[in-house]
């Protein structure tokens, strides 16, 4: 039967292979689903083998690629088969078919639990592998406990157990409450000590999921991963089984030594020298050998000890080792190791102090770039991102110049944005930048963003001494026969502000510039054209004296376009040529661009990173930071008070969209402020920073109409007296984000960010032992020039002792200093305590004050609650004060579990299942204070009806604690978004279900 | 940790799929063909890995071994080690050698079923459970014996020609 039934199985394959085309294939697989899909439906009593065969062939069907949408059930079905052959097609077929998201799968629980518990070995494997690949949160909750048992039981056979190790992983991953850390740290210890390497095998896994989970929880497991790293790689009792081409069990290694790069860092003195005899035996004990697979595994161990090293930031000598072991192996043929090598060595540029040694091996790196693979010349390129900066910047970009144009298509696009990024941020010298960006434009137009343009155009603008090198070099390009629409635009914008300056230079008349420029207006499209026309009257402005042959040329062009259907094109060639008639009161009108207001590069914006630059500074930065321009200054001037108004002359709005590629407008609109209507700009807020550049929106603050029009091409003077008004009242500094949601965020975690502005960040990182906490402070200068005057005053509440260390008076150019500050809790309070901080950038003071979040969860720690004892301890509290009651409205509507999520973030544990009512919560923790630790028991009662309200119970022995973690808790779950109670008089009472909740409870 | 093990053949045809993640039928057949567009077009002194960003999402890698007419493919995230991996594909290889005596794509083809045994031996939801083959061999092996799928073997081989 048996074979008969699975010779059906050949019969298809074999009949599918001989498909001559995918059109027969379709048809006999068409058929066959017919055919099965009419077999289950009609024939009551399938016989088992038929259902096996039918499912085998659902797979086959499945994996050609159709979808198979039926025959679920039946495939589930098979899984409560007697006979093992039955089931076991079910468990393999259903874990191929189906996934979490399938409804069939909650029919098979109840089987798939009584294989888990039941006796047969087999069956036992079966299930845990099924649960192990598609188990979802409706199987955590009913099977944790079984195979956490299976996991744990001394009687059961290594197979089982590693299985159930997995089992137990993908539990964890789907619903993280079921492994308790209080309980599992020390099981996972013990099952560390395993000596079978399988089973070791699978628990490594689940370590690295429980760790990666929380880092704080399982210290007591590194000791025994190091002694297990020493047992593989002293070969000392490992079966011959578990040794791969001579290698004790090198996944084994690798996993281990994974693993303990998931613990911040390893104090413990013994441990680490112990570990680190194991790494060293690693690293200078690997040859290159002959057989492939040895050497791969041999370098797979190898690899993951240069991780571990560089997690364990270890001293600088074994650093320098590990560099030049990649050094090594960035060299070698061997194009795995080649890859590992580099990636590898990107990795290493994050540890301190070793960059210098890696930039010796930058001539082979790129070597790389040229690699016949892909993914090597990716690494190569990566890697030569990193390490750039100022010293090697040059010969980096250069040699990304040259391989753009033999680069892949795929990789094109990076490759364009990298060298732009490096260009400006390690630019030795300006013209060398201008240089670059024009290549890239030149070689990559269609790679090119709108913000690499932009840039280089406000370079030149704000540097006098570019200008005139801008201008030829835009001529130059412009004078080829192909050039991409890119370099039309920015060449011709440099031509229209800057090609007088050329007026001597041989070949650079107005006249043939405007030729060069008009070549190629015919084939640009229209927001090109418009920027062209602004350009063309900037250089009629300029050709002095008048020519009157360039004068009719660009006359006819504007009247040629004074009909236009583009509604922008028409205004610009009618206003343009009426402005241009205007004769030498034009020259006022089209002056020359003001500078742009310095800001943050949009490109490095969204590149930068934490990363530590070398303090060195670019050409690009060191400029900005000299001039004194008054565009410099009036960066953080806020436009939202309204006073200052510029009246666009030719439009009625100033979105960044509009005014794109329109640049003249701005410089019309200045002279002709007095005919103008006021119109508002856009406040410059942090937002505005970040958009694309400066360029699309007017340097407003220099705008100012009445200043103007009394002064119109003045605009050097002017700038100092608007720059020293705005010093006076404006605040100078702005935060990057919001500092209520960082604090937030930092009372349910324990490191983050706390305050960033454009200068500075502090970031903080807790640790808490019940009634004492530690916080490390975090200053980080973001900035290229020193922080002065910094200073950090705590202002402590009554209930809280706290000592901050000293705290430097200097932060240097892109350093960070750490402060620690002791805490000591002496009785429940929700004050807060606060940072009074300082700095100074330059001479501008800033000044800012910070909540601290040492709020009263950290004090707290989540304690499990036996029924027994839950229910005894809350009948001893009755009533005020010790046991506070209150109906709550207005809190956030947060499903049940969110609700259980929320408590456990503040350390608040949540006992399921403890209430009998799923819709409420019961949670228990233990409140330290110097003195004394007190137990609070915790009741929520939800209303599934009306989730923005809720009853709160809090009961303690003591009524401080009891009173002040009530409000805690009160105003973590109230919404600030909605009305909180106090915004409703009491008197009006409630009505409808609200006011019934009310009066039941 | 594995999100994929695909084998797939010189010509681009599936003989063994298995996602540790939820994907629909023909995300699958997508997946399957980018794949194969990216390895066929892969010289073979070449290294063994291929960052699959567009594919499979970011910080995601192929790991592949190409035996004969087969590919053997794995899908990692940077939780893996690279190198490990190509053991562990050496590791499924040697054990389907065992279990079908010299191995070849036609052994996969008829046997695609005991395939997925074997290599639930291996890798259980994206993790490792067991690296070594003679392990693995004999947990198949008291599988197979149960299912006394023995004979259909001997018929296969027979009805394909004796490879």
């Amino acid at each position: 039967m048996s074979l008969s039934g699975m010779r059906g199985l050949s019969v298809f394959i074999s009949d599918i292979r001989n498909c001559q085309n995918k059109e027969q294939e379709r048809l006999r697989v068409d058929k066959e689903l017919a055919n099965i899909r009419t077999s289950f439906k009609n024939e009551k009593g399938l016989s088992v083998y038929k259902k096996k065969k039918y499912v085998w062939k659902m797979l086959y069907i499945y994996m050609l690629g159709y979808d198979v949408d039926f025959g679920h059930m039946e495939t589930v079905a098979l899984i409560s088969a007697s006979k093992y052959a039955e089931k076991q097609v079910g468990y393999i077929v259903t874990s191929c078919l189906l996934n979490e998201n399938h409804d069939f799968l909650r029919l098979a629980i109840n089987t798939v639990r009584n294989d888990i518990i039941g006796r047969n070995e087999t069956y036992q494997c079966l299930a845990l592998t099924l649960v192990g690949n598609i188990g979802g949160k409706d199987f955590s909750e009913s099977l944790a406990p079984d195979v956490q048992k299976l996991l744990l039981s001394s009687s059961c056979r290594p197979i089982v157990r590693k299985k159930a190790a997995l089992c137990l992983l993908r539990l964890f991953r789907k619903n993280p409450d079921v492994v308790n850390v209080d309980g599992w740290s020390d099981r996972m210890s013990q099952l560390l000590d395993e000596r079978e390497l399988g089973v070791l095998t699978a628990v490594m896994s689940l370590l690295v999921a429980l760790v990666a989970n929380n880092p704080d929880g399982y210290w007591n497991c590194v000791p025994k991963c190091v002694r297990i790293l020493e047992r593989l790689t002293r070969s000392q009792d490992i079966p011959q089984e578990y040794t791969y081409y001579g290698i004790p069990s090198p996944w084994l290694q690798v996993k281990t030594m994974r693993a303990l790069q998931y613990f911040p860092t390893i104090e413990d003195p013994n441990t680490r020298r112990a570990l680190f005899e194991v790494l060293h035996r690693i690293l200078m004990g690997t040859d290159v050998v002959k057989n492939v697979n040895k050497n791969n595994a041999a370098h797979a161990v190898l690899f993951e000890a240069l991780s571990l090293v560089m997690h364990l930031d270890a001293e600088k000598e074994m650093m320098s080792q590990c560099v030049a072991i990649l050094g090594k192996f960035i060299a070698v043929r061997e194009p795995n190791i080649r890859y590992l090598g580099l990636e590898n060595m990107t990795r290493m540029l994050l540890v301190t102090d070793v960059q210098e040694s890696i930039k010796r091996y930058q001539a082979q790196i790129i070597t790389s770039l040229k690699d016949p693979d892909i993914s090597i010349r990716r690494r190569a390129l990566d890697l030569l991102y990193g390490m750039c900066d100022v010293t090697n910047a040059k010969d980096i970009v250069e040699e990304l110049l040259q391989y753009l144009t033999t680069a892949d298509f795929g990789i094109r696009e990076e490759l364009a944005l990298k060298a732009a990024i490096l260009a400006e941020k390690f630019a030795p010298d300006l013209l060398w930048y201008v240089d670059v960006i024009l290549q890239l434009i030149d070689k990559a137009g269609d790679f090119i963003s709108d913000d690499i343009w932009y840039r280089v155009v406000q370079f030149v603008t704000n540097n006098d001494d570019l200008q005139a090198y801008g201008a030829l070099k835009a001529r130059d390009y412009l004078s080829k026969p192909a050039v991409h629409e890119t370099m039309v635009k920015v060449g011709g914008y440099l031509l229209g502000e800057y090609s007088h300056l050329l007026a001597r230079t041989p070949g650079c008349s107005s006249k043939e510039i405007f030729a060069i420029i008009h070549e190629k207006f015919p084939t640009v499209s229209i927001s090109t054209k418009a920027l062209l026309l602004s350009s063309y009257i900037k250089i009629l402005m300029h050709s002095q004296p008048p020519d009157p042959e360039l004068q009719e040329q660009i006359w006819r062009v504007f009247q040629r376009f004074e009909g236009n259907i583009d509604a922008e094109i028409q205004q610009r060639a009618v206003e343009y040529f009426a402005l241009s008639r205007k004769g030498p009161a034009m020259i006022d009108i089209m002056a020359e661009m003001p500078k742009f207001p310095e800001r943050q590069s949009a490109l490095l914006k969204k590149t930068e990173d934490a990363e530590a630059d070398a303090a060195e500074l670019s050409a690009t930065r060191l400029r900005v930071q000299q001039q004194t321009s008054n565009a410099m200054v009036v960066v953080s001037q806020p436009f939202s008070d309204g006073p200052i108004h510029v009246g666009p002359l030719t439009r009625s709005s100033s979105s960044p969209q509009e005014m794109n590629g329109d640049l003249a407008l701005t410089v019309t609109t200045m002279g002709q402020g007095q005919q103008s209507t006021p119109q508002p700009l856009a406040p410059a807020t942090g937002d505005l920073l970040g958009d694309l550049l400066a360029i699309e929106a007017p340097p407003p603050a220099s705008v100012s109409s009445s200043l103007l029009s009394s002064e119109p091409s003045s605009l050097e003077g002017l700038g100092d007296s608007s720059a020293l008004a705005l010093l006076d009242n404006a605040p100078s500094v702005q935060p990057i984000g919001s500092i209520k949601d960082w604090f937030s965020a930092l009372c349910v975690k324990d490191s983050g960010v706390l305050y960033e502005d454009p200068y500075i960040q502090i970031g903080l990182k807790a640790e808490w032992r019940a009634h004492q906490g530690r916080v490390t402070l975090f200053l980080g200068n973001k900035h290229v020039g020193a922080l002065t005057s910094v200073r950090a005053i705590i202002l402590p509440p009554a209930h809280l002792r706290m000592q901050l260390s000293t705290v430097p008076d200097t932060i240097p150019p892109r350093a960070q200093v750490q402060c620690p500050l002791e805490i000591i809790n002496l009785q429940a309070s929700r004050d807060l305590a606060v940072l009074d901080f300082s700095y100074s950038h330059g001479s501008a003071p800033v000044n800012i004050n910070l909540r601290l979040p040492v709020v009263l969860n950290k004090f707290l720690q989540g304690t499990p609650l036996a029924p027994a004892d839950f229910v005894s301890q809350w009948r001893a509290l009755t009533g005020p004060p010790l046991k506070l009651q209150e109906v709550v409205r207005g809190v956030k509507p947060l499903p049940i579990l969110e609700m259980s999520a929320l408590f456990n973030s503040m350390h608040i544990l949540v006992a399921p299942g403890l209430d009998p009512n799923v819709n409420n919560i019961v949670a228990g923790a233990i409140f330290a204070s110097e003195a004394r630790k007190t137990l609070c028991l915790i009741r929520v009662e939800t209303d599934p009806s009306d989730r923005t309200q809720l009853r709160l119970t809090v009961a303690s022995p003591d009524a401080v604690v009891s009173l002040e973690l009530k409000e805690y808790i009160k105003e973590q779950l109230l919404d600030v978004s909605t009305p909180t109670p106090q915004f409703v008089p009491a008197s009006t009472g409630l009505t409808g279900p609200a006011a019934a909740l009310a009066g039941l409870l | 940790m594995i999100h994929a093990v695909l084998v797939l053949n010189t010509q681009g045809k599936p003989r063994l799929i298995k996602f540790y993640y939820p994907v629909r039928a023909e995300k699958q057949q997508d997946i399957i063909r980018n794949v194969y567009k990216v390895l066929s077009s892969r010289a073979d002194h070449l290294s063994n890995f291929v960052e699959a960003a567009d594919i499979f999402g970011s910080e995601t890698k192929l790991v592949y071994k190409h035996f004969a007419t087969l590919y053997f493919v794995f899908v990692i995230d940077n939780a893996e080690s690279e190198l490990g991996i190509l053991d562990l594909i050496q590791v499924l290889v040697e054990s389907l050698d065992r279990c079908f005596k010299n191995v070849c794509e036609l052994d996969i083809v008829f046997n695609f079923n005991k395939v997925h045994t074997v290599l639930d031996e291996i890798i259980v939801g994206g993790h490792v459970v067991e690296t070594s083959s003679s392990e693995i061999v004999k947990a198949a092996e008291e599988v197979f014996k149960q299912e006394s799928f023995t004979d259909m073997i001997a018929i296969a081989l027979k009805s394909t020609g004796k490879r």
